[in-house]
């Protein structure tokens, strides 16, 4: 009931410019379209601000380089003001004629996600010169009282794997992820590597953010799932990491693993293994490293 | 002080057992972590369905990928499957009819052949569900001749005999796995199955001791079911014993000619009739002449069952036009025009001249279903009758001989 009343409510909010509603749509994927479409139509009428209020404070922007695959990607913004800087020079300088499909949204309590394309031109306001764009974006939000706000968003995100050689893995990052893995081996002290917001995926073996799994909404839902989990199973974690990258400010990061993982059962003999990628997000704005996104089983190619 | 004390205790108690669903979590750890079909994963099945429905809930929401994240999280799909496997299992013993709806979304190309399997198995034990039986209808059109198999069996335990074609095509092949899932489906299958063993028996083939065998097997199931709780599985059992025919379970459905159930006892008897035993064609025409309309109703539908199948009242139905009683006559004529008996033809048109104006009028019914031209001057003799309704019925089925 309460559902049906905030959904009237936001239906009778959405302004002129709203995004069309789809079918199978809820309140809570309305809002983050309403969202998508409030950050776009700020572009187009060069409001930083209508285009800020769908922005989380700890923002963090990343840059694909039109590939799917993340050893290719590297932290474009630390921040919501880093990000606002760029935005206001980028509207004082550009006319964005841009409209805005999001093809792909997915809930599971306070994260979501989802992908848009935008597509048009962008006008330099000085040369008239005119660039066609077409981009694709992953977002991530989290709901903070009746809002959805952008925490995370991938510019450029592409939509096919490319080449991506990796950088070479910063050492901090590298052995924060190596005392993970050894967490899990041990089978303690795990939460503590994960920020309290974090968001962890299942991408079932493909690549393309539209076919991940929310899989934990939050550490709350790591840490019952850990509890049950590792009450009947022990892992065994063998990890390399391939690609880091470090923001200008370093404090936000982002890494890919390729790691053996295996586990053994209380109850019995058998014994479950898979070869995965994970991508991973950190953040130190708490004062140490945490992960703020994990994504497991990536759809990258194996045998490279 | 005594009161505080037996609250300790029984709360001491409660805390030391277990509830349901934390059994059936142990169980199902139990199952993820030990080799599909190995004593461990077989165990954990048995105990799962030995709680029954109580742990079905738990079970159906394992089917559902979507249940494995968040604090149910499974990054394996391979524990998934067994999951799924396992579940599908121990609900096809269970037999929840609410299982059916989460068992058909997993019969699609989307899961594992396993699982698909499983899942079917499950629909089929579960037993007869209108959206089950579309699903799996959908099947029958899988490339993988095994999914088709299973999708004929699970149809089969449903009553439904589509798959009738996949399950005999099986049985031609020359690939024993098919042939012994054919074999092991129809004997699951039970009375639903009988009908289609008994036809595939009668016919040359390679599997003609293996159907045989299976005969045998569901004979015995059979022979237990007649003591089932439910009418409708005693009913089935003992219709299916009569398909079987096998003289050594006359005793044993002889006793159901006692049963409170009118469609049991009925069922019993046909059975019995089939087999030639006077028992049963005794009951029948016994029914054929009472005064209850339900009864007589009854007797026709069965004694015509009877005739069609095995002919083993025909004589007895020819007699019967001669009864004394009007009520055994018209019955007679019924069962001889609803069977299309042929040899019955003179002893029809003699009966066209009953006193009886029920008795004139239902023969010349039977004469129409029948049909051929030597009916023809008898029933436009009727057509006269002194009777409306003898006369009405005698018009209809010159209609049914078509002109001369």
């Amino acid at each position: 009931m309460q559902n049906a009343i905030y959904l009237l409510f936001v239906l009778l909010a959405l302004p002129p410019f709203a995004a069309p509603s789809r079918a199978g749509e809820t309140p809570e994927t309305l809002i983050i379209r309403q969202a998508l479409a409030n950050d776009i139509s700020g572009y187009r009428r060069a409001d930083a601000e209508l285009a800020l209020k769908a922005y989380h404070p700890h923002f963090v922007a990343y840059e694909g380089h039109a590939n799917s695959d993340p050893r290719a990607w590297t932290v474009l913004h630390e921040n919501r003001d880093a990000f606002a800087s760029q935005l206001a020079a980028d509207l004082s300088s550009q006319r964005y004629e841009v409209t805005r499909t999001v093809p792909f949204i997915a809930v599971r309590a306070t994260h979501a996600i989802a992908t848009s394309v935008d597509s048009g031109r962008v006008v330099d306001r000085q040369t008239s010169e005119t660039a066609p764009v077409v981009i694709h974006r992953f977002w991530t939000f989290l709901k903070e009282e009746d809002d959805w706000l952008a925490t995370g968003m991938v510019a450029d995100v592409g939509d096919t794997l490319l080449p991506a050689a990796g950088a070479p893995a910063n050492g901090e990052i590298a052995e924060l992820l190596q005392r993970e893995s050894q967490a899990w081996e041990a089978g303690s002290g795990i939460l503590g590597f994960f920020d309290a917001n974090f968001t962890g995926y299942d991408a079932l073996g493909a690549f393309k953010p539209a076919s991940y799994k929310i899989a934990f909404s939050g550490s709350e839902e790591l840490e019952k799932w850990l509890d049950k989990r590792l009450s009947y199973v022990q892992y065994d974690l063998d990890r390399k990491v391939l690609h880091t990258a470090i923001g200008p400010a370093g404090d936000e990061a982002l890494a890919v693993t390729r790691e053996k993982v295996a586990v053994e059962h209380v109850k019995g003999p058998a014994k479950h293994h898979q070869e995965r990628y994970v991508f991973w997000t950190l953040s130190r704005r708490s004062g140490s490293w945490k992960i703020t996104n994990m994504v497991f089983d990536l759809g990258l190619e194996l045998s490279d | 002080m005594i009161a505080k004390r037996l609250t300790c205790l029984l709360l001491l108690g409660l805390s030391a057992c277990s509830t349901t669903e934390e059994q059936v979590v142990e169980l199902l750890e139990q199952m993820a972590a030990n080799p599909v079909d190995s004593p461990a994963y077989q165990q954990s099945i048995d105990e799962l369905a030995a709680i029954g429905r109580p742990a079905a809930r738990q079970l159906i929401a394992r089917l559902n990928p979507d249940l494995y994240l968040g604090e149910n999280y499974r990054e394996f799909r391979d524990e998934q499957e067994k999951l799924r496997i396992g579940c599908a299992r121990a609900l096809g013993r269970i037999k929840p009819r609410g299982a059916t709806a989460a068992l058909k979304d997993r019969i699609t190309t989307a899961y594992t052949d396993r699982e698909r399997i499983a899942c079917l198995w499950a629909m089929g034990q579960v037993g007869y569900v209108q959206a089950g039986v579309d699903a799996a209808k959908v099947q029958l059109e899988d490339e993988d001749p095994i999914i088709r198999i299973h999708a004929a069996i699970a149809l089969l335990k449903m009553d439904d005999e589509l798959g009738t074609s996949e399950i005999e095509a099986a049985l031609a092949s020359s690939d024993p796995e098919l042939a012994q899932t054919a074999l092991q489906g129809l004997e699951e299958s039970g009375y639903f199955g009988v009908p289609l063993l008994v036809e595939l028996s009668s016919r040359a083939g390679p599997h003609q001791a293996a159907l045989r065998s299976v005969i045998a097997q569901v004979k015995d199931q059979l022979v237990a079911q007649l003591e089932a709780e439910e009418p409708i599985h005693r009913q089935r059992a003992a219709q299916a014993l009569g398909y079987i025919g096998d003289e050594s379970t006359a005793a044993a459905l002889a006793d159901l000619l006692e049963d409170p159930s009118n469609q049991v006892r009925f069922s019993t008897a046909a059975a019995l009739a089939t087999m030639g035993r006077s028992r049963g064609i005794e009951f029948l025409f016994e029914a054929l002449r009472n005064t209850d309309s339900i009864l007589r109703a009854n007797a026709v539908k069965f004694l015509t069952n009877v005739q069609q199948q095995s002919g083993a009242v025909e004589s007895q139905l020819i007699a019967a036009l001669s009864d004394e009683d009007p009520l055994a006559r018209a019955g007679a004529a019924q069962v001889l025009g609803q069977a299309r008996v042929q040899s019955a033809l003179s002893a029809l048109l003699a009966a066209t001249m009953d006193e009886v104006a029920d008795v004139r009028a239902n023969v010349a019914i039977a004469l129409g279903h029948i049909g051929g031209d030597q009916s023809r001057a008898q029933l436009e003799k009727l057509r006269h009758d002194i009777d409306t309704t003898v006369s009405y019925y005698a018009e209809w089925a010159l209609g049914q001989l078509g002109s001369s």
